[in-house]
């Protein structure tokens, strides 16, 4: 398919016509969620050595309660979404599939989708 | 207009449309679009690294999410960690990814505080110069942390 005129790309694309833009902030947004974590992560394993095994054990303990397993829910999505749309991103500089991203957005979303369920049956087994 | 067939969706800088944005001429405006640019996307080099390390973190994430999430699901312990860390694959994937991720995080946050703020070269400088310093202690941090499971 050829790529359409710039000026008439969008015509008839109603609501889905700033799906790059979404893409774009949720990257953003996703990006930054997973770079605070880090830091908290690496805050949290380091307590094993700060403070003892006892300390990191105890620790682990509090992130087995559901609302913690509900939120390292959200942060897998947060990785999984940041992942696969930075795969698209990756595909777009080498220039595969650039007239067709909104195709690839939506196939890496299935691909994220597909993964999240896999985590989400794993923490729902885990809490029942 | 006949040169205006290449492309007609996007005037040319040297046009007659692109001139009239050009208050100093079509050259000037150019050169400051190239440095506007430059300065937004933070460097070629930064870009080809967070390429790179995007493409470690797949790996490496996917290694530990698999192992922490569904291989050693509600096992994580101190214990276990340190069981896990007796793999030599699994040393390379810890110190792979904190190496990677803490680029990767650093530069990301670098680039939306670019998007706002630092517009001068010095304070850009001084702001990349600053997230190496945080991100080589952290690596240093997380190594010392790690040190004793992997030495186990």
């Amino acid at each position: 398919m050829a790529a359409k005129d710039r000026t008439t790309a969008n015509v008839g694309a109603g609501n889905w016509k700033g799906l790059g833009m979404w893409a774009w902030l949720l990257f953003r947004v996703a990006g930054l969620v997973v770079a605070a974590y880090l830091f908290v992560h690496i805050a949290i394993i380091s307590t094993g050595r700060v403070s003892g095994e006892t300390t990191l054990n105890n620790i682990f303990k509090t992130f087995d309660k559901p609302l913690f397993v509900l939120l390292d829910v959200l942060l897998v999505w947060a990785v999984l979404y940041h992942a696969l749309n930075g795969v698209r991103v990756l595909l777009m500089d080498l220039g595969v599939g650039i007239h067709r991203h909104k195709a690839v957005f939506i196939g890496a979303m299935v691909v994220a989708v597909v993964f999240l369920g896999f985590f989400a049956v794993k923490a729902i087994e885990f809490l029942t | 207009m006949t040169e205006q067939t290449i492309g007609a969706s996007a005037p040319r800088a040297d046009s007659p449309a692109g001139a009239l944005r050009t208050p100093s001429g079509a050259g000037a405006w150019q050169r400051a679009s190239k440095q506007a640019i430059d300065a937004a996307r933070g460097g070629v080099w930064p870009w080809l690294f967070q390429r790179i390390t995007a493409v470690i973190l797949i790996w490496g994430l996917g290694s530990h999410l698999i192992a922490t999430h569904i291989y050693a699901l509600g096992e994580l312990s101190y214990g276990n960690i340190g069981h896990r860390l007796a793999a030599a694959y699994f040393v390379a994937v810890d110190i792979s990814l904190l190496a990677a991720a803490l680029y990767h995080a650093l530069n990301g946050v670098r680039m939306v505080v670019l998007d706002y703020w630092f517009k001068s070269a010095a304070s850009r400088r001084s702001l990349a110069i600053g997230l190496w310093v945080l991100g080589g202690a952290f690596f240093v941090y997380g190594m010392w942390a790690l040190w004793p499971w992997i030495t186990k």
